[in-house]
C-alpha cells in the first residue's frame, strides 16, 4: 500500500515536472521573443499556448535517425542517462514541509552526484555520435562540468556550515533564524559564485559552449533527432529546474515566505523557482557567449578563490557569533 | 534477508563488471563498466549505512576521476586500440600467473577474521548521521593522517604548477632577439 | 599601443558588473515594449510601387490578346534563361507567338525583361502569394500569364495603364523610353523622382523633359 502511494506520488511529480518543462520552453520563447521586440509563438492555440504540445507530438513522431558510424548502444543510452539522472535528482527536493519523496540525510550531495553523472550522458552522446561537432561539444561539456562543479560545491559549503546539515529540509528549516529567514545576505559571496556556477552547470547562456550553435551546429546533440533529441531537451530543462530549486532551498529559504498560504504550502517555493527560471531566460536574452579560455579563467581564477574566501569568512562568522 | 540479497547482487555485479573492464576491447566500454562498478560499491556503502561515503564515491570517483579517464581516452586514437587483439605480449604466461594469484587469494579467505568493533554501531550512526560521525573522526582521531594527505595533495598541486608554468624569460629567446637586427638597422 | 575600447570602470562598478546590469535593464525594458512583428497571413504587408511579384502578360484591350511582338529581347536579356518563346512568321512578315512561357522556379526577379520590353507586353504584378506544391503550377505559359494579368487588375482595381516603375530605367530621359512606356504617371515616378538615391547633389546636365511634354512627343 505504501509503495502504491509512493508510486502515485512519483507519477504525479513526473507529470507536473514534464508539464513544467513543456511550458518552460513556451515561456522561454515568449519572453525572449518579447525582449527582442518579437512575439514568439503565436499560431498554435491562443497566443501559441498549445505550441509545446504540438512540438512534443512532432518530435515524438519524427524519424529516429542513428548515424551509420555511430557507436549504437552508447548512442541510444546517452539521452536516457541524461534524463534519468536529472529525474533522480528531483526525488530529494523538498517542495514544502514534508512534501518530499526521499528525505535523505545527504540530499545536497545526492544532487551533486546526479548532476555530475548527467555529464556522462553529454560526453557519451558526443563520443558515440562519431562526428566532429558532437565530439567537440562533448569535450567542452566535460571540461566545463568538471571545472564548475568545484566552485558550485564550494559555494554551498558555506550554507552547509551555517545550517549544519546536508539534508535539504533541514537546510530550509535552519534558515528561519537568519536575516529575513534566508541565507542570501550572510552568504552573498556564496550566492554570487553559486549563481554563475549554476548557469555554467546547466550549459545555459552565457556558458552554452557545449552546444554553441554558431560554432558547433548544435554541439553534442547534432546527430540526434526526434524523441531522443527531445529527451536531451527535457534533461536540460529539468536540470534548470533542479538547480533553481537548489538555489531556492539553499539561499532563498525554500518554502518559507512572508505569510503562509493555506491549502498550498509550496506556493513560495514555486514562486521563487519561477523567479530563478525567469532570470535564466532573461540572461539568455541579454548576454553573448563566453570564449572558452574566458570560461576557464572565470571558473578557476575567480570563482574558486571567491568560494574559498566565502568558506573562510563563514567560519569566522560562526566563531565570532558563538 | 533483503540486505543479503542486495549484497549478493552488488557483489556479483562488482565482480562481473571488473572482469568486463579488463575484457572489453574498447577502452570507453571498459571505463563505463568501471562506472557501473563504482555505483555498486556505493550501493555496498549504503548497505553499511555509510551514506556520506556512498555519495562521495559517486561524486569523486564517478563524477571526477572517471571523467578524466574518459578525457584521456578521447585524446587517444581509439580506432587503433580497438583493432589490436592483445595488449600483453606473453599472454599465456600471464594467464598462469593470474590463476596462481587468484587461487592464493582464495586460499587466504578462511583465515579472514573480523576486527575489533569500533565506537560506531549502526544505531549510533543513525542517531548521529553518518556525515557528522565521519567528520568528527577525521578531525579528531585521524587529524594527523588527514593533514598529511592534505600536504601530499598540496605537493601534487605545486608540482603541477611547476610543470605547467610557462617561463616567459626563456634565455634562448633572449639570444635570438638580441642577435636579430632591429627595424632601424634594417631600414639603414 | 594599447587601445582603450571602453571607459575604465572603478572598483565598485567592477564588483557590481554595471555593464551586465545595464544590458539586463535594457532587455527588461524591451520586454514590455510593443512587438514589431507583422502577423503575416492575417496581416498583409503594404505593397510599394515597383514591387517585383508574379509575372503577367498585359492583355491588349484591342486584340484581346498579349501585346508581345516576339522580339526576343526579354529572352535574350534574361540572366537565368527562364523565358522560352517560340514564333513563326506571319503573312505580313510579323512574328506570331506560338509559345511564351516563363519557368518561374528559375526566375531571379531582376525585372530586366520588363525593363527591356519595347511594347510593355510583360510586367511584374504586386502578387506574391502563389506558392504551390507542384512544379507544373508555377511554370507559366501564355494563358496563365494573361490570366495572371486579368486577376491582378480585378483584385487590385488598377486599369490597364498600370505601370510598374521598374519599366522605367532610372536616371534616363523620358523621351528615350520606348513609346509604349511613356505614360502619365504619378508625381513620384517622374524623371526627378527617378534618379537613384533620395538626394542627388548635382542636377543632371541635360534638360529635364517633364512627363507631360514627353507624352506629347
Amino acid at each position: 500500500m505504501q509503495i502504491l502511494i509512493l508510486l502515485l506520488q512519483i507519477a504525479m511529480l513526473l507529470a507536473i515536472v514534464l508539464l513544467h518543462v513543456a511550458y518552460l520552453t513556451y515561456f522561454e520563447r515568449k519572453i525572449i521573443g518579447h525582449m527582442q521586440v518579437r512575439m514568439g509563438p503565436m499560431r498554435v492555440g491562443w497566443h501559441g499556448l498549445l505550441q509545446p504540445i504540438a512540438d512534443g507530438i512532432k518530435s515524438f513522431f519524427k524519424e529516429d535517425i542513428i548515424p551509420q558510424q555511430a557507436d549504437k548502444p552508447l548512442f541510444l543510452a546517452a539521452p536516457i542517462i541524461c534524463l534519468v539522472t536529472m529525474l533522480a535528482a528531483l526525488a530529494v527536493l523538498p517542495f514544502a514541509e514534508g512534501w518530499v519523496l526521499a528525505d535523505i540525510n545527504i540530499g545536497l550531495l545526492f544532487i551533486f552526484a546526479m548532476s555530475s553523472l548527467a555529464s556522462y550522458g553529454i560526453i557519451l552522446a558526443g563520443w558515440a555520435s562519431n562526428s566532429k561537432y558532437t565530439f567537440l561539444g562533448g569535450m567542452r561539456s566535460m571540461a566545463q562540468v568538471i571545472s564548475y562543479e568545484i566552485p558550485m560545491g564550494l559555494s554551498l559549503v558555506g550554507v552547509m556550515m551555517l545550517s549544519g546539515s546536508l539534508n535539504l529540509s533541514e537546510i530550509v528549516a535552519a534558515q528561519g533564524t537568519s536575516i529575513f529567514s534566508i541565507y542570501l545576505f550572510p552568504q552573498i559571496i556564496g550566492f554570487f559564485v553559486f549563481f554563475i556556477a549554476m548557469l555554467a552547470e546547466t550549459n545555459r547562456v552565457p556558458f552554452d559552449l557545449p552546444e554553441a550553435e554558431t560554432e558547433l551546429v548544435s554541439g553534442y546533440i547534432t546527430e540526434y533527432s526526434g524523441m531522443r533529441y527531445a529527451l536531451f531537451f527535457m534533461a536540460e530543462y529539468i536540470g534548470m529546474m533542479v538547480i533553481a530549486s537548489i538555489g531556492t532551498i539553499c539561499f532563498l529559504g525554500g518554502w518559507n515566505g512572508p505569510f503562509a498560504i493555506p491549502f498550498f504550502p509550496p506556493f513560495w517555493f514555486i514562486l521563487k523557482v519561477y523567479g530563478f527560471l525567469f532570470v535564466f531566460i532573461w540572461i539568455r536574452a541579454t548576454l553573448p557567449r563566453y570564449r572558452y579560455d574566458q570560461l576557464m579563467a572565470l571558473g578557476w581564477k575567480l570563482l574558486i578563490p571567491l568560494a574559498l574566501l566565502n568558506i573562510f569568512l563563514t567560519g569566522l562568522l560562526k566563531v565570532l557569533v558563538r | 534477508m533483503i540486505s543479503q540479497l542486495i549484497f549478493l547482487y552488488c557483489a556479483l555485479v562488482i565482480i562481473s563488471t571488473a572482469l568486463l573492464a579488463v575484457r572489453f576491447h574498447n577502452p570507453v566500454y571498459s571505463v563505463l563498466s568501471v562506472l557501473v562498478l563504482f555505483f555498486h560499491i556505493a550501493g555496498l556503502y549504503l548497505l553499511l549505512n555509510a551514506e556520506f561515503l556512498a555519495a562521495i564515491q559517486i561524486i569523486v570517483y564517478a563524477g571526477g576521476i572517471l571523467i578524466l579517464y574518459l578525457f584521456v581516452l578521447f585524446l587517444v586514437n581509439l580506432r587503433q586500440e580497438i583493432k589490436s587483439q592483445r595488449f600483453v605480449a606473453h599472454h599465456r604466461l600471464s594467464t598462469v600467473i593470474s590463476i596462481i594469484l587468484g587461487l592464493s587469494l582464495l586460499a587466504i579467505i578462511p583465515y579472514f577474521k573480523l576486527g575489533a568493533k569500533g565506537n560506531y554501531p549502526v544505531a549510533r550512526i543513525e542517531q548521529l548521521t553518518h556525515t557528522k560521525a565521519i567528520g568528527m573522526e577525521i578531525y579528531s582521531t585521524f587529524i594527523l593522517p588527514f593533514e598529511l594527505a592534505g600536504l601530499i595533495l598540496l605537493i601534487a598541486v605545486i608540482g603541477g604548477l611547476v610543470l605547467a608554468r610557462n617561463d616567459k624569460t626563456d634565455p634562448a629567446d633572449d639570444v635570438s632577439d638580441s642577435a636579430a637586427p632591429t627595424i632601424s638597422e634594417v631600414q639603414e | 599601443m594599447k587601445v582603450q575600447y571602453k571607459a575604465k570602470r572603478n572598483l565598485l562598478e567592477t564588483i557590481l558588473q554595471v555593464e551586465i546590469l545595464q544590458g539586463l535593464a535594457l532587455t527588461l525594458r524591451k520586454l514590455f515594449s510593443r512587438p514589431i512583428t507583422r502577423q503575416y497571413p492575417d496581416e498583409k504587408p503594404p505593397m510599394y510601387a515597383g514591387f517585383r511579384g508574379q509575372h503577367a502578360l498585359v492583355r491588349d484591350p484591342v486584340t484581346n490578346d498579349s501585346k508581345c511582338i516576339g522580339c526576343m529581347r526579354c529572352a535574350t536579356v534574361c540572366p537565368s534563361r527562364c523565358i522560352h518563346i517560340k514564333t513563326h512568321p506571319g503573312d505580313s512578315g510579323q512574328r506570331l507567338i506560338d509559345q511564351y512561357a516563363i519557368d518561374v522556379l528559375r526566375c531571379v526577379f531582376c525585372g530586366y525583361c520588363v525593363e527591356v520590353c519595347p511594347v510593355g507586353a510583360i510586367t511584374m504584378t504586386e502578387v506574391f502569394e502563389y506558392a504551390s506544391y507542384d512544379r507544373e503550377a508555377i511554370y507559366f505559359d501564355q494563358e496563365i500569364l494573361l490570366a495572371n494579368w486579368d486577376r491582378f487588375l480585378e483584385q487590385t482595381g488598377y486599369d490597364d495603364t498600370y505601370v510598374n516603375p521598374f519599366w522605367r530605367p532610372r536616371g534616363g530621359l523620358e523621351s528615350r523610353l520606348p513609346a509604349a512606356m511613356r505614360r502619365d504617371v504619378p508625381a513620384d515616378w517622374t524623371i526627378e523622382g527617378q534618379f537613384v538615391g533620395t538626394k542627388i547633389r548635382q542636377p543632371p546636365a541635360c534638360k529635364l523633359i517633364t512627363d507631360t511634354e514627353a507624352a506629347h512627343d
